[in-house]
């Protein structure tokens, strides 16, 4: 499993003006972040590429409008891509049960996803001063679109092979380092969300 | 013919036997925080932190955890919650090998 980083990853600030403090709790219910605009705008930028994702391959079910209606699509192999495969995983090591448990709800999983990343995107896009506040629905939508978002980037860092050790020393010319550096700000984000929310549970 | 109700005989035992629970397992992930799988388990089972963090240590030292038993269906509902937050989860027969 993966650790937080302790502290905003270092070289976040080359990529955007970083100035987040992240997520903290206000009153009961609700969490309460600042955005710079640059800030923002990666985050935009990234929920939005999920949000294209998670689109895709919905082609072949039109034949069937009434399947489709009823979250039944006539693909059961799994997505070729990587990154799909990692956000809709097989449910069974079996390849026939997985086949069939993936024709009855993988489009249900798309959407619930999608959801959390529209909702995530339209926090985002309706505060042009960056202040997002959230309520507790809010806030667990925000940590699974997070959370998909760094799971799309950790199968394009290949976090499975590589450790965080290999990926801090990328080298500068590295396109991989900026990548690796929103992920670890989105990691950070993202904990400090989970330690909000925590609060609250105990 | 026999053979044949003898077959179907199993499979009916098969559907209505609840000694043979069906369970979820969570694997170990490189991407998941620690204390987001900890948080999962504890807004989707409504487990205790004590119990969702044992849960999370588990998967992270061990490689995997089983984190609900039940019905097919119920394991399926479950998987899918847990697809839903990113966990890498499936579900199989409890007493098959996992």
């Amino acid at each position: 499993m993966g650790h937080a980083p302790a502290r905003r990853s270092s070289h976040m600030s080359r990529e955007v003006d970083e100035q987040s403090s992240g997520f903290t709790r206000h009153g009961n219910n609700y969490y309460v972040a600042n955005f710079s605009a640059s800030e923002s705008e990666v985050l935009v930028n990234l929920v939005e590429q999920i949000i294209e994702l998670l689109g895709e391959r919905t082609d072949n079910h039109s034949d069937d409008p009434l399947a489709a209606m009823v979250g039944i699509t006539s693909h059961d192999s799994p997505p070729d891509d990587e990154v799909l495969l990692r956000l809709l995983p097989n449910a069974y090591a079996d390849q026939v049960d997985a086949s069939e448990f993936r024709r009855y709800t993988e489009l249900t999983l798309r959407a619930k996803k999608s959801a959390h990343a529209m909702s995530m995107r339209i926090d985002l896009k309706s505060s042009p001063d960056g202040c997002i506040e959230v309520d507790h629905e809010g806030a667990n939508a925000w940590l699974g679109a997070m959370n998909d978002i760094r799971l799309a980037l950790g199968v394009r860092l290949k976090v499975q092979e590589n450790s965080h050790e290999d990926l801090e020393i990328l080298a500068p010319d590295d396109p991989m380092r900026g990548v690796y550096a929103v992920y670890s700000w989105l990691g950070w984000l993202q904990e400090s969300l989970i330690q909000a929310l925590m609060d609250d549970a105990l | 013919m026999p053979k044949v109700d003898e077959k179907i005989d199993e499979e009916i035992k098969e559907l209505f036997s609840s000694d043979k629970p069906w369970i979820t397992i969570v694997w170990d992930d490189p991407v998941n925080l620690m204390t987001y799988v900890t948080y999962v388990l504890m807004e989707l089972f409504g487990f205790r932190k004590e119990k969702a963090h044992e849960l999370m240590m588990q998967v992270h030292t061990q490689g995997k955890a089983v984190v609900s038993t039940g019905s097919r269906e119920e394991m399926e509902h479950d998987v899918a919650r847990l697809h839903e937050y990113g966990l890498w989860a499936t579900l199989q027969r409890g007493d098959q090998a996992i």
